[in-house]
């Protein structure tokens, strides 16, 4: 009876400590930096520009220009500037067409700059 | 009996000094690890601010070059009208047609200088064009990289 207690006291303990004899699995807790997104948008679509006919219309000439718009089958009527706000035409389209050589400028060095050192930073994370 | 146990009690002393010391040795060497590893990542990490420090400056620079050339351009502009107290007005009603002719030319060069600007390709003459009559006069920076104008 004694020896019988003794192996029952043995085996509860064994049943109870059993589980942790190979010893419980560490959970492993680690980070892996998951670069954002590339927007990838494509650059935007070149301009196509209409091209349209300049009529210089003097004092002179104004007869003829009517008459030969008129042989043409358009309507004899023109929307006219003077030469001065031709020179201020002249010089909005210049600094509307530097505005968007600007933005275009703007957008390549953004993502030269940006995508360029992704780009390396996957490098480094290769090596 | 007495001299017994304090050998005892010396060995197990040492036996556990011993072990402390193990221990801490395998301590400061993972430190070193770790702190190695941090210098060769600070080092990294210097590295790339120092590439990022020179691709900003040349950047700049180029988008300072580009003001530039903008500035130039709406000067030549101004000058294309007014050089020599020229008065566009009294040019085009002495030379009607010429005037004319030329205005439409330059219509068409502004325009094309916009689709450039957009990001329009530019074409093999546009590339090649190194002489003053090849070039596109309205925005010669922008249509003929190659182009270099005479100082």
């Amino acid at each position: 009876m004694y020896h019988f207690n003794k192996i029952l006291a043995v085996a509860f303990i064994v049943l109870l400590t059993g589980c942790s004899i190979g010893g419980e699995k560490k959970i492993k807790i680690f980070s892996v930096e998951q670069p954002r997104e590339k927007l990838n948008y494509e650059m935007p679509t070149p301009l196509q520009m209409e091209e349209i006919y300049w009529h210089i219309i003097t004092s002179e000439n104004a007869e003829e220009v009517f008459k030969k718009l008129e042989e043409s089958g358009i309507d004899p009527v023109l929307f006219g500037i003077t030469d001065k706000d031709f020179q201020v035409l002249a010089r909005n389209f210049a600094q509307i067409r530097q505005k968007l050589q600007e933005t275009n400028s703007l957008l390549e060095e953004y993502k030269k700059y940006y995508e360029g050192t992704e780009e390396k930073k996957d490098v480094d994370v290769q090596n | 009996m007495a001299i017994a146990i304090m050998l005892i009690t010396g060995i197990a002393g040492a036996g556990i000094y011993v072990m402390k010391l193990r221990a801490d040795n395998a301590t400061l060497k993972a430190n070193q690890i770790k702190l190695e590893s941090a210098v060769e990542e600070q080092n990294k990490v210097l590295e790339q601010q120092k590439k990022d420090f020179t691709a900003i400056l040349e950047s700049n620079k180029k988008l300072n070059v580009l003001i530039n050339t903008f500035k130039k351009d709406l000067q030549d502009l101004d000058k294309r009208f007014t050089k020599k107290n020229r008065d566009i007005g009294k040019l085009a009603l002495e030379r009607t047609k010429s005037i004319e002719r030329i205005v439409n030319g330059g219509g068409k060069n502004a325009a094309r200088c916009i689709e450039l600007a957009s990001g329009a390709e530019h074409t093999e003459e546009e590339l090649k064009a190194t002489l003053k009559s090849e070039i596109n006069p309205e925005c010669p920076a922008l249509a003929n990289p190659n182009y270099v104008p005479f100082q």
